[in-house]
């Protein structure tokens, strides 16, 4: 019954080895690939969202002078720019770069050396960023780097020049890590893993890719602009070229918005159908939503511009308003999905539902200002910086933390510690909200986004204060969560191959996977649908039920080799998520093996 | 051109409504939660239901609904905040430039300026009940023009002069604020508007030298 790859390929227990740095560094393993991107993007994260808090101190009252104008200049130039092109965006395509071919069934991902390629143009991206910050007289033009504040009569010093070269080579990396995705889910599917069969990340990361590929090359033009103006200014300082430049800036940036948005919806997505133990409801219309919600936000980017009093504001408000209806497609697959389940509230669990709450708050603002009349008044206030916010980092930060819990023992072979991440989510929660409401009642009573200071009569001290007291509690959050990643790789409570009781491919190879992710030991499971392991897992309880036996333990013994062959494939009764892990020594139960101690809820 | 009156509308008509759909969904959130811990009391499995076209179609019929609705109401206000023959009674240039405004009135030789830096900010005098044009450019990089009472902005280009129409109905003192980043003051470069009525703008406009009816003239 069971789909084996035709050769043998050679095995290599990752766990145990031991690889060189370099070995690292100029791997064509994807899984390799996608977790070095990812891990420096972790790391700038905390670079710039240090910044951030930097920032929320200088503001916490008015007339502060932690910072001088020009520094704070400099802090959210490279706060915003390192967060949106090195840190959220090579992140949601590296989660794309890991996965996408464990979940496809693929033993690679198309073009390893481009993907390889991609993570050193992000990696040297995002040092020429650094590099243009650290230098005197750095990047100080904001993230759109509009003209001609960012040419060289405005904005002498090298900060600038570096800028563009760091954005340019970052979004070069990432657009080159699109493709290789786009094409391995595309190309390098296993037999029998239909389009329809792929799995709900997977539609996320070809609307995701498609969007990377259509519209990163807009910026790339946009960077060669900028670079020309910073030669000869003056052949770029007519309103052509300037509002040019808004339009083809804008025509990334908004496409970029959605890039850093979907993969965490597909994220969060997976969570919510393992731990509510049940399939992704409307599989199909999520699907072509997804495809919708892509090519319409590719026709929305002008609504950034309502105030530039150059374009038809009326098309922008319909394309952007229109993107509720894909947008409402999601969520109710989100409700459904949740309504039909039993759940298990672990801590990527946690987080794939706050993710869904948290982002609608993004999304409801963003159909507010979708409205001209509307956006007039909050375009450019601190209104938009709360909704942006809510989306990139309320919404899809939180889908990639579910992520993150969700897929840690599938790339480590360990838990992360589940008691450090609730605290770690609740610090989260409680830091998003008390930090980024605030923001929405300060844009509405007239405070410009990008200000260094305010005056002490304008009316923005106490809800500035309040901002920058849940700015804290986010700081201790990403402290929590940093110590809990230490100390989970520290404890190692080792993770079966399906850890979570997963439905979807990479759950039936080991954790971490082997060098060309399946092999005889780890076969790839016949593939019946988008969830072949829960399929598998029904099967088995259905013929147990005709049977009347009543245990899973027999079932594999029913003449179906299946269920043998796959082992610790299965899901697990109830998730070894009821084990907290690391605690005593305990380990997780062997999935599927035995009969863990505690009856099976689905075999009630 | 009422923008105001455009603003809060649009504003309070969508806020419910957004205040409504997140309602909802954390009621089905709330009822997902006590549905999932009823299956696990009675030891219920899940559902293996796995979509439902009569209901994602319906579904779909409503959210085209809500985003056709918000969508006419979109054009509408929009079309009130550009009417397509506005007959201005007065014009005002608005230039701004790193980090301040300068404001000047056609047909006089009135200009209010300042410098932002410090407090000393420019006042923006313009009569009530009058409607007003500006004419708003910049003389370096991208400002934005932003009147927080008026619930208005527009961005200031070099090289290109942004036209709108406004009238003011009530007497009074305003902040306005760059709405772009410009550079190293920005955050300095507020700006006062003082609304006046009529006759007492007229007045204020010929202890300066200026004419009113050369004023109304220039439109």
């Amino acid at each position: 019954m069971t789909t084996r790859i035709s050769r043998p390929l050679p095995q290599r227990q990752v766990p145990g080895d031991r690889a060189g740095l370099g070995e690292w560094l100029l791997s064509t393993d994807h899984k390799r690939i996608g977790l070095m991107t990812m891990t420096v993007s972790l790391v700038l994260l905390y670079f710039n969202g240090s910044l951030a808090l930097t920032i929320r101190a200088q503001l916490a009252q008015p007339g502060q002078s932690i910072l001088s104008p020009q520094m704070y200049n400099q802090f959210f130039t490279e706060h915003g720019s390192g967060m949106i092109f090195t840190v959220i965006t090579p992140i949601s395509v590296a989660l794309g770069v890991y996965l996408i071919p464990l979940m496809v069934g693929a033993p690679r991902i198309a073009a390893p050396r481009i993907t390889l390629l991609g993570f050193w143009f992000i990696a040297f991206g995002a040092l020429c960023l650094i590099w243009g910050f650290l230098t005197p007289g750095g990047a100080d033009a904001g993230w759109w780097s509009y003209l001609p504040l960012s040419n060289s009569i405005y904005s002498g010093g090298p900060g600038e020049d570096l800028w563009i070269a760091g954005v340019f080579l970052s979004t070069a990396g990432t657009l080159m890590q699109g493709w290789t995705v786009l094409w391995t889910i595309l190309r390098l599917r296993a037999p029998g893993m239909t389009l329809m069969h792929i799995p709900v990340f997977a539609w996320t990361q070809i609307a995701n890719c498609l969007l990377v590929i259509a519209a990163f090359p807009a910026q790339l033009a946009a960077m060669a602009i900028l670079a020309l103006a910073r030669v000869d200014p003056q052949a770029f300082h007519s309103n052509f070229w300037v509002f040019g430049y808004q339009q083809l800036f804008w025509f990334y940036g908004h496409p970029v918005v959605y890039v850093m948005f979907f993969p965490f919806v597909g994220c969060a997505a997976e969570c919510l159908q393992v731990f509510s133990g049940v399939r992704w409801f409307g599989y199909s219309a999520t699907a072509i939503a997804l495809l919708v919600f892509s090519t319409g936000s590719m026709a929305v980017w002008g609504h950034h511009l309502f105030a530039s009093g150059q374009q038809v504001n009326d098309y922008f408000s319909l394309t952007s308003i229109g993107l509720l209806v894909p947008a409402g497609i999601e969520y109710f697959g989100f409700l459904a999905t949740m309504v039909q389940g039993r759940h298990r509230y672990t801590t990527a669990m946690l987080f794939a539902i706050t993710f869904f709450l948290q982002f609608l708050i993004g999304g409801l603002t963003g159909i507010l200002v979708a409205s001209p009349a509307i956006d007039y008044h909050l375009n450019n206030s601190y209104f938009i910086l709360g909704h942006f916010h809510y989306t990139i980092f309320a919404g899809s930060f939180f889908g990639f933390m579910a992520g993150f819990y969700f897929w840690f023992p599938k790339a480590t072979g360990f838990y992360l510690s589940e008691a450090i991440g609730k605290v770690h989510f609740v610090l989260m929660v409680i830091g998003t909200n008390v930090t980024f409401i605030p923001f929405f009642i300060l844009g509405y009573i007239g405070m410009p986004r990008q200000i260094a200071s305010y005056p002490a009569g304008a009316g923005f001290t106490t809800l500035n204060l309040i901002s920058s007291i849940g700015a804290g509690f986010l700081g201790l959050a990403f402290l929590v969560f940093a110590y809990n990643v230490y100390i989970s790789l520290r404890r190692k409570a080792p993770a079966a191959a399906n850890a979570w009781g997963g439905f979807t491919l990479e759950w039936a190879t080991s954790s971490p996977p082997p060098r060309f992710n399946f092999n005889l030991q780890y076969p790839i499971p016949k593939i019946t649908s988008f969830a072949p392991l829960l399929d598998l897992w029904e099967r088995q309880r259905d013929r147990a039920k005709a049977a009347s036996l009543g245990d899973g333990r027999t079932l594999g013994e029913g003449g179906e080799g299946e269920a043998a062959a796959l082992g610790e494939q299965l899901p697990p009764p109830d998730g070894p998520a009821a084990h907290p892990p690391g605690r005593g020594g305990e380990h997780p139960p062997g999935v599927g093996q035995e009969q863990s101690p505690r009856t099976p809820p689905r075999q009630e | 051109m009422p923008f105001r009156g455009a603003f809060s509308v649009l504003f309070q008509q969508n806020t419910i409504i957004a205040e409504v759909v997140f309602g909802l969904v954390l009621a089905m959130t709330a009822v997902a939660v006590a549905m999932s811990w009823h299956r696990k009391r009675h030891g219920t499995e899940p559902s293996r239901k796995e979509k439902s076209f009569r209901m994602e179609l319906s579904y779909i019929g409503g959210l085209l609904g809500v985003a056709c609705f918000l969508i006419v109401s979109s054009f509408v206000q929009n079309a009130r905040d550009f009417p397509d023959a506005p007959d201005p009674a007065m014009q005002v240039q608005v230039t701004a430039y790193q980090w301040c405004w300068q404001f000047s009135y056609p047909g006089t030789r009135v200009i209010a300026g300042g410098q932002c830096e410090g407090g000393k900010l420019p006042t923006l005098v313009l009569p009530t009940g009058r409607t007003i044009r500006f004419d708003v450019t910049s003389r370096d990089v991208v400002h934005g023009f932003w009147i927080p009472y008026l619930k208005f902005k527009i961005y200031a280009y070099p090289g290109h002069v942004n036209t709108f129409d406004a009238t003011f109905y009530h007497p009074g003192r305003h902040i306005g604020r760059c709405a772009v980043y410009c550079g190293l003051l920005h955050y300095e470069m507020d700006f006062n508007v003082q609304l006046l009525p009529p006759a007492q703008f007229d007045r204020w406009l010929r202890a300066r030298g200026g004419s009113p009816a050369a004023l109304r003239r220039a439109v």
